[in-house]
């Protein structure tokens, strides 16, 4: 497996990016809140404050009497700035004829006959936003006017939203750190089944178990383990064939080898001829051996998708058995064919043919001369009346194979054989239970109407 | 020297013993884990050759049950079979794993279908040479060199025309050197179990190698049997 780069894409940095960027946007949304209560907050402060300052002017007794023209008193402020919230307010007293009796601060004059109450006017040579407040006395013979200038009541708006906003700005980079730091926590366990599963060793046996038995695992954890346990299933199986193959090749091989080294020397005729015989018998041996292993090179070949067709099970099995009939004789065995008669499912027949002659070879094979052999097939009588079966029974003792062994291990090539053509046709081939006078039954069990795979 | 070959296939079996018979080797046949365990409960042998897979079961099954038998002192009477019997598997399994496990078993050697003879009898002769406790493939006697490999038998330098049987004999009796040997354990060293012995064939050989070799080589104890004493006795 190759080193991952900081190319590859990565759990952890996904997590990481879409939680910061989570964070992020969620900190702007704040931050345009902050600001717009700030503001909000500020522009409502600075009204309040202009409508104190007016009503206090209405009522202090200081002002002008009622009917006395004075010239406009400005009082210098400059230099009088005590606070950072300290506004300059601008203030401007009429009497009830519009004569302006009082003004204090920079504002220009506001126009006598301006609405009461809160307005934003532009005012001054050089136009300027002004935020204003008036309003006359109950008697109506003063009015007062209170202004600020607009850049200075949105300085303050500023500042409160800054105030807000400054927090979320030393928080972001921390409460980044700490989220990559609970991503990673949080992800370890996850990276422990990552590092687990890649040591995982197929050869070995070995099945996967998470450090953490955190519940969303399970179905992950159980999973591998379900691959694991059919692959190594399948390597065992391939191991035991490839043992099998090289046992049935090497058999004939080595006899051929011992007996034209045994030929070299000077051996009485009988003997050589024995010799001889030995070499053409382990020849053909060989020669059989290889048509096994082209059969199930056949069986294997990407699922076999063609030659699906109709086949009649029971013509198939008589076919079969007519071919060894000689073979039976020789050994004294009596081959019989037990079945309907026809017996027709959708399946290949070349493969099927292939198995039921292996089938009966091993019955030839492996049991003692006078052997009665019968291939039987039939429909299930169970629920599922249309999925047939096939056996191979026979009456013979067969040395070194217990009942309990299971089918295709390791038994003969012939078996492995069967056990991949039955996988194709979606059937089961296992070892029979069978009624005396048999002892031994090898069985196909079909599926109901196997699908061509074709199509 | 006489060999059990416990192997199923008639073929390499049949094959074997030919080649091996001749060599001069005493070949005795079984095709079953019984059957050679038997055999070697019945009989005395110098090596086996040991098929794995078996129609009874697996060849290792037998070495496993020769070799948790307690450690024979290698006399001629101690009891059969012998746990010390050299012992060369010979298999189709061919996997690194599999070749461990044959020789943990107890094997002394292992070798995979299919091989040469010529190899196979030279690990044989390793084989029996490490259990006769001898490091040199040559025999040496005196002035007498045998040669186990070549089959042939010098002496003061000189070639000396032996037969196959008369050469097994007295590779036997050097291998024994000091030990007196019967007539019937020459036999069972020699002759396998359907070879036709004649009453008097051991003497005839005994005879014809003494004319070879010298008179004073192989000494007879009367009563008991054959020996050569060792080289320091004399």
């Amino acid at each position: 497996m190759s080193r991952p780069t900081w190319s590859d894409p990565s759990l952890m940095r996904q997590l990481l990016l879409w939680s910061l960027g989570a964070l992020v946007l969620v900190w702007a949304c704040f931050v345009f809140l902050a600001y717009r209560t700030g503001v909000e907050e500020a522009d409502e402060l600075t009204d309040g404050h202009l409508a104190s300052v007016a009503v206090l002017l209405l009522g202090v007794h200081g002002l002008p009497a009622l009917g006395q023209r004075v010239e406009p008193l400005r009082l210098r402020q400059e230099g009088l700035k005590n606070h950072d919230y300290q506004q300059s307010l601008s203030v401007l007293v009429w009497d009830a004829q519009g004569g302006l009796r009082w003004r204090s601060g920079n504002a220009p004059t506001l126009a006598f006959d301006a609405t009461e109450g809160y307005a934003t006017v532009l005012a001054g040579e050089v136009p300027l936003a002004w935020r204003s407040f008036s309003q006359w006395n109950r008697e109506h013979t003063q009015k007062v006017a209170v202004m600020l200038h607009l850049d200075e009541r949105d300085a303050l708006a500023n500042d409160i939203a800054g105030q807000m906003i400054e927090p979320g700005l030393w928080l972001l980079p921390v409460v980044s750190l700490a989220l990559g730091l609970a991503i990673s926590r949080g992800l370890r366990p996850l990276m422990e089944l990552s590092s687990a599963v890649a040591a995982l060793d197929v050869q070995n046996a070995d099945s996967l178990v998470a450090r953490h038995a955190l519940r969303e695992f399970d179905s992950v954890v159980e999973s591998i383990n379900t691959l694991l346990v059919r692959q190594q299933q399948a390597l065992a199986r391939e191991r035991r064939l490839a043992s099998e193959i090289a046992h049935e090749l090497r058999t004939p091989l080595t006899s051929i080898v011992l007996q034209t080294q045994a030929l070299e020397a000077a051996l009485d005729a009988k003997t050589q001829r024995a010799a001889l015989a030995h070499i053409r018998a382990d020849t053909l041996r060989a020669g059989h051996v290889l048509d096994q292993l082209l059969a199930l090179a056949r069986s294997s070949r990407g699922g076999a998708k063609s030659g699906w067709e109709q086949v009649d099970l029971a013509r198939l099995a008589r076919a079969v058995a007519a071919d060894y009939a000689q073979a039976a004789w020789e050994r004294s065995d009596v081959i019989e064919v037990e079945a309907e008669a026809s017996l027709a499912m959708n399946g290949q027949p070349v493969l099927l043919e292939i198995a039921l002659r292996n089938l009966v070879e091993n019955a030839l094979r492996h049991t003692p001369f006078g052997t009665r052999i019968v291939i039987q097939c039939g429909r299930k009588q169970e629920a599922d009346a249309r999925a047939l079966w096939v056996q191979v029974c026979d009456d013979g003792k067969r040395e070194g194979v217990s009942a309990g062994r299971p089918v295709a291990d390791g038994l003969h090539l012939g078996h492995e054989i069967v056990a991949r053509v039955a996988a194709e046709h979606k059937a089961q081939f296992h070892r029979a239970s069978c009624a005396p006078p048999f002892t031994t039954c090898y069985r196909i069990d079909f599926a109901q109407s196997p699908e061509n795979p074709a199509g | 020297m006489r060999i059990l070959v416990v192997e199923d296939d008639a073929g390499i079996a049949e094959g074997l013993a030919a080649n091996l018979r001749q060599r001069g080797y005493a070949v005795d046949l079984c095709e079953s884990v019984e059957g050679g365990w038997s055999a070697l409960c019945r009989e005395r042998f110098d090596a086996l050759i040991l098929d794995l897979g078996l129609v009874d079961g697996d060849g290792a099954q037998l070495l496993q049950r020769l070799r948790a038998l307690p450690l024979s002192q290698g006399s001629a009477k101690a009891p059969l079979p012998d746990s010390a019997l050299p012992v060369l598997i010979i298999t189709a399994r061919d996997e690194v794993e599999q070749r461990i496990a044959g020789l943990d078993t107890g094997a002394d050697d292992y070798l995979v279908k299919p091989f040469d003879f010529n190899e196979l009898d030279a690990r044989l002769r390793a084989l029996l040479r490490r259990s006769a406790g001898r490091a040199q493939p040559m025999v040496r006697h005196g002035d007498i060199v045998l040669d186990p490999a070549a089959r042939t038998v010098c002496r003061a330098d000189r070639l000396v025309d032996i037969s196959p049987r008369e050469f097994a004999i007295l590779l036997v009796l050097l291998e024994a050197r000091g030990r007196v040997l019967s007539r019937a354990q020459l036999e069972e060293r020699l002759y396998s179990w359907n070879a036709a012995v004649e009453s008097n064939a051991i003497e005839v050989h005994i005879h014809h190698l003494r004319r070879k070799l010298g008179a004073t080589l192989i000494q007879t104890m009367r009563g008991v049997g054959y020996f050569i004493p060792k080289d320091e006795a004399r």
